[in-house]
């Protein structure tokens, strides 16, 4: 079975085909500028990487260019477009009504309508894809895939806030979470490299990218996460403040003169690792500046690294008994000196450290010691992969 | 039809805060200048005016560089072939709007939406040098374009319903809301604001009120962000004076009739933010100056 895996933002296409037999990518790429005349199309498919420059109209147009690459006698994979089973898509916000991955009908996307207001970047983007998908492949079912999805097994003192009730009643204000699909890969692996049953396992999963977010996973099922109703909250990040004492906000909107937009920007984009430092967003550019004894380079890691901490300790707390601690995501999977410089403090959980086999970028290991009561592990994550599963899965099942 | 590409006709204050506007909204934006270094000067200005954007957190950096990547300039009134919707913002007189609106449509599709910014000029008659009448439309988008949330969709005679909808769901697409307005001196806006404006100055002049009172009063009283005093001066003095007069011609009704303090400060080249000095005195980003120090 071929499966199809999307994942559109507004001018954007991301897309994999995955082979299921083999779990094997058959061909990757992307399309970014949709709508202009000056469109970007990449893909990898047999033999060398194409990049072209054209007129890509909109979404329709850029699945239909996909589909063309894709069975296109000399770099293509597949004969005919038919021979995909089925389009996974990544869709960002699942709200509450939708707790696990869905075969897209028109209920869905009435649904997935409603919930604009909670997600108004992405899930538009999201809903277009899909439309497009379905145009340009009116054979092959859809199946939804939502970031939020594995995080709906949180109870509920978990995930409400303590804001009067009707908050939640009103407007669903409440904790969301998100890399559900991330999270929910990592933590799976984490316990196929234990050897044991994803049920019986205890995992706390730490994806730290450009968005960054950590989880405490028991028995397989997310019981708590750091980001809240956005991704704002939580952890420092790239450019996002993650947690902050509520009254901040609107004193900073009478201090500054600002509104809604300028103060949502300010938390989004100027804050996180680029507000503190002044240097980047990126936590390579960081480093390099801490190599040169920068002290806001310097203090900014380590706010970083106390951040992840505290949430390991308070997630460590809520588990009771942890079996594994994951990295992944850009930093997760690229930082030996992040993950060094958290797995240096975490003694109390028992946990040791071998820092020779932390010497990896971007594969699968352990880097705690022998004797480490808990294993920390690096895993690349594979959303896509993921994706492609519970698409299988539905579509085979129904 | 979907609009991608604003043509935008003029490259002063409101020509560049469309281009900001439309440009920030993720859409493309052709602006037409008469001369490279007019088009160049309003480059550097919407440049800085984004530079005040990042300054208040509204925008990063590479936002910015994207913004203003969306910009194209051109000497060359054919370039608005390319464009899906095309306003005009060089509003000098009647005759020039009409000789410009008559150009647009031979140049662009005959589909494409010609719109003005005009306050005061008639939309039927910039239509009626077209062979589009029902294409015509006045937006008038009130300063400081970038922040203000209203657009007044102004309906020349022949404007047709459908072209009235479509510029709503662009207005909308913009972030911004229309109200539809028949044509009409001053629309709601004008109209409203400089009696507002007049009586205050009266009021001034009496002798009832101090200037930093009488704003005071409008601003807690009736919980607007500014009073009627410092609205003119961010309108800029001669702008209301010229605004002021249009309406007592049209109406002939005795409460547009300027103030004299309006003229007397015109004429003494205190037109408000602008020159520094107006009711009140500014620094040079604009922010008023209390007691010396600069904040409201």
């Amino acid at each position: 079975m071929k499966i199809l895996v999307l994942n559109c933002g507004s001018s954007s296409i991301k897309y994999q085909l995955l082979d299921m037999e083999t779990e094997s990518v058959l061909a990757i790429g992307k399309v970014e500028r949709v709508g202009m005349e000056d469109a970007i199309f990449e893909y990898k498919g047999a033999g060398e990487k194409i990049k072209e420059i054209g007129t890509i109209l909109d979404h329709t147009a850029g699945v239909r260019k996909v589909l063309k690459a894709l069975t296109d006698p000399v770099h293509g994979v597949i004969k005919a477009p038919e021979e995909i089973a089925a389009v996974g898509h990544r869709v960002v916000h699942g709200g509450e009504a939708f707790v696990s991955s869905v075969i897209i009908d028109d209920e869905v996307k009435r649904t997935l309508r409603e919930l604009f207001d909670l997600a108004p970047l992405h899930n538009p983007a999201n809903l277009t894809g899909i439309l497009a998908a379905e145009a340009a492949l009116p054979h092959a079912p859809g199946v939804a895939v939502f970031d939020t999805a594995f995080h709906a097994t949180m109870p509920r003192k978990a995930f409400l806030y303590a804001l009067p009730y009707v908050m939640y009643k009103r407007h669903k204000v409440r904790r969301y979470g998100f890399h559900g699909t991330s999270h929910k890969y990592v933590s799976q692996r984490a316990a196929a490299i234990l050897g044991r049953p994803v049920e019986e396992v205890n995992v706390i999963t730490c994806h730290l990218g450009n968005g960054s977010s950590v989880t405490a996973v028991q028995g397989g099922k997310s019981v708590d996460t750091s980001m809240g109703f956005t991704p704002l909250a939580g952890l420092i990040m790239g450019t996002r403040s993650g947690d902050l004492d509520p009254g901040v906000i609107p004193y900073i909107m009478a201090r500054e003169e600002i509104g809604i937009s300028e103060v949502n920007s300010m938390l989004n984009k100027h804050s996180g690792m680029l507000g503190i430092s002044g240097i980047s967003s990126d936590l390579r550019q960081i480093e390099e500046e801490m190599d040169k004894g920068d002290p806001r380079a310097i203090e900014t890691f380590a706010m970083m690294e106390y951040r992840l901490r505290k949430y390991i300790g308070a997630y460590a707390a809520v588990l009771g008994r942890v079996d594994a601690i994951v990295f992944t995501g850009g930093i997760g999977e690229n930082s030996p000196r992040f993950r060094q410089a958290v797995c240096e403090n975490l003694g109390f959980l028992g946990v040791t450290f071998d820092a020779e086999a932390n010497k990896c970028r971007g594969e699968e290991r352990i880097i705690s010691g022998p004797d480490s009561k808990v294993a920390v592990m690096v895993i690349p994550t594979n959303e896509e992969l993921m994706i492609a599963r519970e698409t299988a899965e539905l579509v085979a099942g129904r | 039809m979907s609009i991608r590409t604003w043509g935008i006709v003029g490259t002063g204050p409101s020509g560049r805060g469309i281009a900001q506007l439309v440009a920030t909204q993720g859409l493309e934006v052709i602006m037409l200048g008469q001369s490279p270094d007019e088009l160049e000067q309003a480059r550097r200005l919407i440049e800085l005016s984004l530079q005040h954007e990042i300054e208040r957190w509204a925008i990063t950096e590479s936002e910015k560089r994207a913004i203003m990547a969306r910009i194209a300039m051109t000497t060359d009134m054919t370039e608005m072939a390319k464009a899906d919707f095309v306003i005009a913002t060089l509003v000098t007189d009647i005759d020039q709007d009409k000789e410009i609106f008559r150009t647009l449509d031979q140049v662009c599709r005959r589909e494409v939406i010609l719109a003005s910014n005009t306050s005061t000029l008639s939309i039927t008659e910039m239509a009626s040098a077209t062979n589009r009448p029902d294409r015509v439309i006045g937006c008038h988008f009130l300063q400081p374009i970038p922040r203000t949330k209203v657009v007044q969709v102004v309906r020349g005679l022949k404007t047709s319903d459908e072209t009235v909808a479509e510029v709503m769901a662009l207005m909308e697409r913009l972030g911004r809301t229309g109200v539809e307005v028949f044509e009409s001196p001053g629309y709601i806006t004008t109209r409203l604001i400089i009696p507002l404006i007049n009586e205050a100055c009266q009021v001034l002049m009496e002798g009832v009120a101090s200037a930093e009172d009488i704003d005071t009063a409008m601003r807690l009283g009736f919980e607007m962000p500014r009073g009627p005093l410092e609205i003119a001066d961010r309108i800029g003095l001669d702008t209301v004076l010229v605004m002021a007069e249009r309406l007592w011609r049209e109406y002939g009704d005795m409460k547009y009739r300027p103030a004299p303090i309006l003229k007397k400060l015109v004429r003494a080249g205190h037109l408000g933010v602008e020159t520094g000095e107006g009711f009140f005195k500014y620094d040079a980003d604009g922010d008023r100056i209390k007691n010396g120090r600069a904040g409201r």
